[in-house]
């Protein structure tokens, strides 16, 4: 009975509870006056400093600005005054020096008010940024021999080795603007290539959070490093993780093709073989008007681990199109750009060494001829 | 909640087995043999880049006190002149790691291709007592590290020293390029002075670069287009010396002349050897017609190869002897045309818009150089020998008379812009259209002919 009676009780001031919050419109007004925010466009910050400088009243500092500009103008004044000054007879002037030498004195008094329309209407910095501009044009003049000069003289200058170092770092950017529209058609046939790679791991995600969220993480943490050596080990010891093991098996089949189970590991990606492409061709320079623009060559090369080109594996197998000195001129010229390129070595990767220890590079200039 | 077991049960289910599933197709996937690369690595490469190769000369080594300026001056010259090509870029003596204070010491590649460059050229000079400078380089490819052709000994008399560093660098161009230089070699042209209705001319000679000037004739008898024998010795050009124009055969060395060919009443023009040197193809105006004529230099008769009413002129030989090129306006305008050397009938290579003129063989064979006016412009234009791949390499108020470096890779021509002032000048410019640029003449200058090789 006490329980029924507490029950009763209880039943009644809940029912009350709830009759008063629907009734006493609890959800209704106070929201709604919460909610009510003033509309807000988001703006710029260049938008906003244009706002504020209207204003005229914002932050200080533009204010400040303003004030102190106009200052320095009224002294300019005082300075052709004073030239005048020492310059004729000192009777007759004191009559007009009075009023100019009482001038830089009541620049104060007077600023507060003069000053004020003059940062509005930028009257006042008109005449001085005139003058101004007289100079300029002097020092572009004087610039402009400095920099043409400085294109080869300026390591000449300093240190010897640092001169080295800046045209070789110099030289492949010339290179490497002109070849930017290709390198970057190039660059996002490799974006594609690695795509499909990155893109099935999201999709091991969703699936982990079901069996086990913890192992997974570790496990993706793993595979960006070292996307293609995964696929090995995981399939076949960790059964439990299915969708992993697909996906990565998956992500790298659509990547690069076969897992690295063979000697000869994955073949050469598009977005690889255009990378060396565009790394040999940045430093191959054709001279079109010759008789070697008619040769294509075709070099042989051995490649070790780091990249480099092996000393004396490098010789020509196959020319065409040519005199013997032009097919010469025409080997030279594609062994200087493999060498030269190469620098520290070719970026090539490393787990792929099998398929790229030996190089053929076939140089057909013809394109570039036909320009 | 055994609706929601269920239903996950029932998608762990379906889940393992579609995964064991694809698991397998993916075992028997990575099993196959990967889509193999027949041996190794193929990459074509069809896209270089053009810019001028840089090199590196230090100043060639003085190996003794009297050389000391010679190995200078050598050193620029020969510097200047692979420069001046377009395909060279020099890296100043400033930049350079590495010195070179023996001939034979070893070159230390690293520092050269430290500085990026690509090409080395290592000289050394002596003077001996009797004035003769004696000069010796090596050319090094520095990213092979290793030296490019063999050494080279050059000697010669003191006065010759810039047609030694010409012979250097004409070396140094054939081994990079795998042709032939032409820096050791002359022009012979037209010298201007006076206004425009009254201007004096006379030949003169200069190295291809400009330097040593002189003059063949004087300014008394109006002379135009001369033209080198294939040996470089002789000149053929026009003179009005008796009053119509002659063409006249001049000994570069003693600058004795004679005239070709005594034809009373016969204007005769347009001259040029044969690439054999020992006949002369020429235009001669009989009766008001211009046919184009052969003959022997060793006299005998005029042999007629053209016999037709309109104009033929500016005849020049292929460089087997086979073949003339030359100018004609028998189709109403004038254009180019081949036909055999010892005449017949002749095939139009020209067909573009506008007048063509002054055709010129190439040393090379692979191309034809000509004059032509379009729209009010003129132009120097390149084509191949049967007319095809026309290309207009200038453009300005007039460019005429081009004129092949010995190795076909650069063309001088006349260049005169409009107005009174203008004065003529000559400019060359390679044969892909790039390094167009004037050749420095002391003053005006017209009607360049460029020399072969010189021995």
């Amino acid at each position: 009975m006490e329980l029924s009676t507490a029950l009763k009780i209880s039943g009644g001031a809940h029912g009350a509870l709830v009759l008063l919050a629907l009734v006493g419109g609890i959800f209704s007004g106070d929201f709604d006056e919460a909610m009510q925010v003033t509309e807000v466009s988001v703006i710029s910050g260049a938008e906003f400093a244009a706002l504020v400088e209207q204003s005229g009243s914002g932050t200080p500092s533009p204010g400040a600005e303003a004030e102190s500009e106009p200052e320095p103008e009224p002294r300019p004044e005082p300075e052709p005054e004073p030239d005048p000054e020492p310059t004729p007879e000192p009777e007759p002037e004191p009559d007009s020096a009075p009023p100019e030498a009482a001038a830089p004195p009541a620049v104060p008094e007077t600023a507060g008010e003069v000053l004020a329309p003059e940062p509005g209407d930028t009257p006042a910095p008109a005449p001085r940024v005139a003058p101004r501009p007289a100079d300029r044009p002097e020092r572009d003049v004087a610039v402009a021999p400095e920099m043409q000069e400085a294109a080869e003289p300026v390591p000449a200058d300093e240190t010897s080795p640092e001169p080295a170092e800046r045209q070789e770092a110099e030289a492949p950017e010339a290179a490497s603007t002109r070849i930017v529209t290709e390198a970057t058609e190039e660059g996002g046939a490799e974006q594609i290539a690695l795509a499909p790679a990155a893109a099935p791991r999201p999709r091991t995600r969703p699936d982990r959070p079901a069996p086990s969220p913890e192992p997974e993480p570790e496990q993706v943490a793993r595979p960006e490093p070292e996307p293609e050596p995964e696929p090995e080990p995981e399939p076949e010891p960790e059964s439990d993780p299915l969708s992993d093991a697909i996906a990565g098996a998956v992500a790298d089949a659509v990547a690069g093709g076969g897992a690295a189970q063979g000697d000869p590991g994955p073949p050469m990606t598009a977005g690889e073989r255009d990378a060396l492409r565009l790394a040999v061709q940045e430093c191959w320079v054709v001279d079109v008007g010759s008789e070697a623009a008619n040769v294509t060559v075709t070099v042989g090369m051995r490649m070790s681990p780091d990249g480099t080109v092996i000393d004396g594996t490098l010789q020509m197998l196959e020319a065409s199109g040519g005199s013997d000195a032009a097919i010469q001129s025409a080997f030279q010229s594609a062994r200087r750009a493999i060498l030269r390129c190469q620098r520290g070595g070719y970026d090539l990767p490393p787990e792929k060494y099998a398929q790229w220890e030996e190089i053929e590079m076939v140089f057909n200039p013809e394109e570039m001829r036909l320009r | 909640m055994f609706v929601l077991r269920f239903l996950v049960a029932t998608l762990l289910s379906k889940l393992g087995l579609s995964g064991m599933a694809i698991l397998g197709l993916v075992a028997i996937w990575a099993a196959t043999p990967a889509p193999a690369q027949d041996g190794p690595l193929r990459i074509e490469i069809t896209e270089g880049v053009v810019e001028p190769l840089p090199f590196a000369v230090p100043v060639f080594v003085a190996e003794n006190a009297a050389a000391e300026q010679v190995a200078r001056d050598i050193t620029r010259v020969v510097a200047a002149d692979l420069v001046s090509t377009g395909l060279f870029r020099e890296i100043p003596a400033e930049a350079h790691i590495a010195s070179v204070s023996s001939f034979d010491q070893s070159v230390a590649y690293s520092d050269w291709k430290a500085i990026n460059a690509q090409a080395l050229i290592v000289g050394a000079v002596s003077v001996g007592s009797d004035g003769r400078v004696e000069t010796r380089f090596r050319l090094h490819d520095v990213f092979a590290g290793a030296e490019l052709g063999q050494g080279l000994r050059l000697g010669g008399t003191t006065q010759a020293w810039r047609r030694i560093a010409h012979k250097v660098a004409d070396q140094v161009y054939g081994r990079i390029t795998g042709e032939g230089g032409y820096f050791d070699s002359r022009v012979v042209f037209v010298a201007e002075e006076g206004p425009k209705d009254a201007r004096r001319k006379r030949l003169a000679i200069m190295d291809y670069d400009g330097e040593n000037v002189q003059f063949l004739t004087d300014d008394a008898t109006l002379v135009l287009a001369p033209r080198f024998s294939p040996t470089g010795d002789r000149v053929l050009y026009t003179s009005y010396e008796t009053g119509f124009p002659q063409i006249y055969l001049l000994d570069v060395g003693t600058v004795q002349r004679q005239v070709l060919a005594d034809e009373a009443g016969t204007m005769t023009f347009s001259p040029r050897f044969s690439p054999d040197g020992s006949r002369v193809v020429y235009s001669a105006s009989r009766g008001g017609n211009t046919d184009l004529f052969a003959r022997a230099l060793g006299g005998g008769e005029a042999t007629r190869l053209t016999s037709a009413p309109s104009i033929e002129t500016a005849p020049s030989f292929s460089p087997d002897g086979s073949q003339i090129v030359f100018e004609s306006d028998r189709s109403g305008t004038p254009q180019l045309y081949v036909m055999p050397s010892t005449g017949g009938e002749a095939r139009r290579i020209s067909f573009g818009p506008g007048r063509y003129g002054t055709p010129v063989w190439s040393p090379r064979g692979d191309l034809i150089a000509f004059t032509k006016q379009a729209s009010g412009r003129f132009h120097i234009g390149v084509m191949r020998t049967d007319g095809s791949e026309e290309r207009l390499l200038t453009a300005s108020f007039l460019d005429e008379g081009p004129t092949w470096a010995p190795n076909g890779r650069v063309l001088m021509f006349t260049r005169q812009g409009a107005g009174a002032e203008a004065r003529p000048e000559i400019y060359s410019v390679d044969v892909s259209g790039r390094n167009l640029k004037r050749v420095p003449t002391p003053g005006s200058a017209s009607d360049p002919a460029w020399s072969p090789l010189l021995p």
